[in-house]
């Protein structure tokens, strides 16, 4: 990316979701009652993208996300974009706040971009900035939507892939060199069989592909999984540490962790801002661990930010750059 | 073999309760409307059981934002705090925090069971209570006690939830410990929840449940809990089958009479009689009684699906029972 340089040490990133900012909410609304056609929904989504892109430049984040504004959530907005889909019921997801959980009822299949637009335009206003291409994995789309169709697990997995990797290979081509395939559903269920399920999905998604290769987990009993995923064909995971107090970390080191690491260091659940000193010494704990290099570490938030107020989010990130600058000094 | 169908737990919203519940919760209707609403869908979801001939049913708990939580508001030194992901669901409920030793400041259950035991007649209700090991497990403790005793304290308050539950007319007490799947679960919280157990449904054995669901659990687990003096034991036999069917076969639920999670609650397809009916042929020598019910909880599907299952369910009962001869039960002795 011409015009920016990622650092080489604790080059510092985003999760991807961000607090939706005016008039987000009210557009996907608009384009889901029919109000808006999906053509004007991405001529107007561009505003509230290029707020989330201005606060992660200015709070100092290095490869960056375009907030996810697009996205009413992370599972229904791909439903609603690939064919076999159709809308769901709402489900409960905790209180009296619901998602509509989507339902396979034909064969899926890849019939328009999904995430493209959204990421060329982030781009165009990142100021050199790589960004982020990030889409919900095959998994976790599995296991959050309803199955009427194939009834067969692994067939299921498989198709979600080809598709994921469908999507991908359009974002390849335009350039992107971090793609990210987010994973929260995996570590709910941190059974081998399970973990093996998502590798052979992870080999059609990732396999010969030019572009960094990530996958987030996150919230869950990750110190139970990662034994059987660290064979996956990706060169980092992305993980939430600091919401669990860093339990995974003597973990990581003890199976001899090799690939990169996202190093989740501010809690996305809590309104508290985690200070610099506090970040630091995230850092600084995991460098005197010694079992990863500075330039194998990625840090960023647990999870995405889109539960917090924008403020404390943007506080939150910029807090995490200056530590990051500070440890660059010292590791 | 006698054979019964029956629903486990909670109920998902419909939509005229998840508009009620909003507006309470935003002051826009007064109390006594948001009641009427719940008391109005509470019925439709009782109905539907009734229509399936179960002798015995859940009011669907459709105002508990989960298993915890009514407890929670309703006893002292306790109170809530963040989303914890509940088990491998999608779903979060509110982790309780004990900050005391917890004091009932009133009762859950009386009340429900008074307010709908008239509109489930001919049927009779069932009160549903969590396990005091799955509730101090998973909370924050905070109350200075151990988790045994927090557990401990715990069960003697549902104690009297329990008495008190029957005395106003519940049919079934049902002590759901969901945490004793967990693959963190041991021995010995199986053998303090068999304990607890046998406090809360002390001189109403016979009328008392155990559930576990979302996986199967450990033998060990399994095997420690057959201790309790419980009548039923129900398992969720739809998460992991193969376990399910080797814990049935070479364990067997002891003196207890089998409730089998054989209906799926977390997902929206039709369920398939002979898969129940394999699990009814691997026990039907060895008992003389079983109840066929859901897998967990209801209200992991939408609303709509959830009406199906109960429809689902008793139809697979009733055809089961009259293929193979079981004598259907359909009315609560």
């Amino acid at each position: 990316m011409a015009g920016y340089e990622v650092p080489r040490k604790f080059p510092t990133t985003v999760v991807g979701s961000y607090p939706k900012i005016p008039p987000a909410m009210d557009l996907i609304k608009k384009r889901r009652s029919g109000d808006l056609t999906e053509e004007e929904f991405r001529k107007l989504i561009k505003e509230p993208i290029s707020e989330a892109v201005k606060d992660q430049i200015e709070a100092g984040i290095d490869i960056i996300s375009d907030g996810e504004q697009s996205r009413e959530d992370m599972v229904v907005y791909f439903a609603e974009r690939v064919q076999g889909y159709r809308p769901g019921d709402w489900v409960r997801i905790f209180d009296n706040v619901y998602f509509r959980k989507p339902i396979i009822v034909g064969e899926l299949r890849w019939i328009r971009e999904m995430i493209v637009e959204d990421w060329i335009y982030a781009t165009s206003i990142s100021m050199g900035r790589p960004v982020k291409g990030i889409i919900t994995g095959p998994y976790t789309m599995m296991e959050w939507s309803f199955d009427l169709k194939y009834g067969d697990r692994r067939e299921l997995i498989i198709e979600l892939a080809k598709i994921i990797r469908k999507e991908i290979d359009e974002l390849v081509a335009r350039g992107a060199r971090y793609i990210q395939v987010d994973e929260p559903a995996l570590s709910t269920r941190p059974w081998r069989e399970e973990a093996e399920l998502l590798k052979e999905a992870l080999d059609v998604i990732f396999k010969g592909l030019d572009a960094k290769r990530i996958v987030h987990i996150c919230y869950g009993r990750l110190e139970k999984i990662i034994p059987y995923i660290l064979d996956y064909p990706v060169d980092q995971f992305d993980l939430e540490l600091k919401n669990s107090n860093f339990r995974l970390l003597p973990y990581l080191k003890e199976y001899g962790y090799d690939k990169e690491l996202g190093y989740g260091v501010v809690d996305v659940h809590s309104l508290q801002i985690e200070t610099v000193e506090e970040i630091k010494g995230y850092i600084d704990m995991l460098m005197k661990m010694d079992f990863i290099a500075p330039e194998k570490v990625y840090v960023d938030p647990d999870c995405g930010l889109k539960r917090l107020p924008r403020s404390v989010a943007k506080a939150k990130m910029k807090n995490l750059a200056e530590a990051a600058k500070l440890a660059r000094r010292e590791w | 073999m006698k054979i019964w169908g029956m629903i486990l737990g909670g109920f998902p919203r419909s939509r005229y309760a998840r508009y009620a519940l909003r507006d309470r919760e935003r002051g826009v209707t007064p109390f006594a409307e948001d009641v009427e609403a719940i008391d109005r869908a509470s019925a439709q979801i009782i109905g539907a059981q009734l229509a399936a001939g179960f002798p015995v049913v859940v009011d669907g708990m459709i105002d508990w934002h989960d298993i915890f939580r009514p407890f929670v508001d309703a006893w002292r030194n306790t109170t809530v705090d963040g989303l914890l992901r509940y088990f491998d669901n999608n779903f979060f409920y509110r982790i309780p925090v004990f900050t005391g030793e917890p004091d009932p400041r009133e009762y859950v259950l009386p009340r429900r069971i008074l307010r709908f035991k008239e509109i489930a007649d001919p049927a009779s209700l069932k009160a549903v209570l969590p396990g005091p090991v799955s509730f101090a497990y998973m909370s924050k403790n905070n109350s200075g006690l151990s988790n045994e005793e927090l557990a401990e304290k715990i069960a003697y308050i549902l104690r009297d939830e329990a008495r008190k539950a029957i005395d106003s007319g519940a049919s079934l007490i049902q002590i759901d410990e969901p945490f004793l799947a967990d693959i963190d679960a041991t021995r010995d919280h199986a053998r303090l929840a068999a304990e607890l157990v046998d406090k809360i449904v002390e001189g109403v054995e016979d009328k008392s449940i155990v559930s576990i669901y979302f996986n199967i659990p450990e033998s060990s687990v399994f095997e420690e809990l057959l201790n309790t003096r419980a009548k039923y034991i129900m398992i969720d036999v739809v998460d992991a089958p193969i376990r399910a069917e080797s814990l049935v076969k070479n364990i067997g639920f002891g003196d207890h009479t089998p409730v089998l999670g054989a209906i799926d609650s977390r997902r929206i397809i039709d369920d398939k009689p002979s898969f129940v009916e394999n699990f009814l042929k691997a026990i039907e020598s060895s008992v003389d009684e079983v109840v066929v019910t859901t897998s967990t909880w209801l209200d992991l599907i939408p609303f709509r699906y959830a009406l199906r299952k109960v429809y689902v369910l008793g139809r697979i009962v009733e055809e089961l029972a009259g293929r193979n001869g079981y004598d259907l039960y359909s009315i609560w002795r």
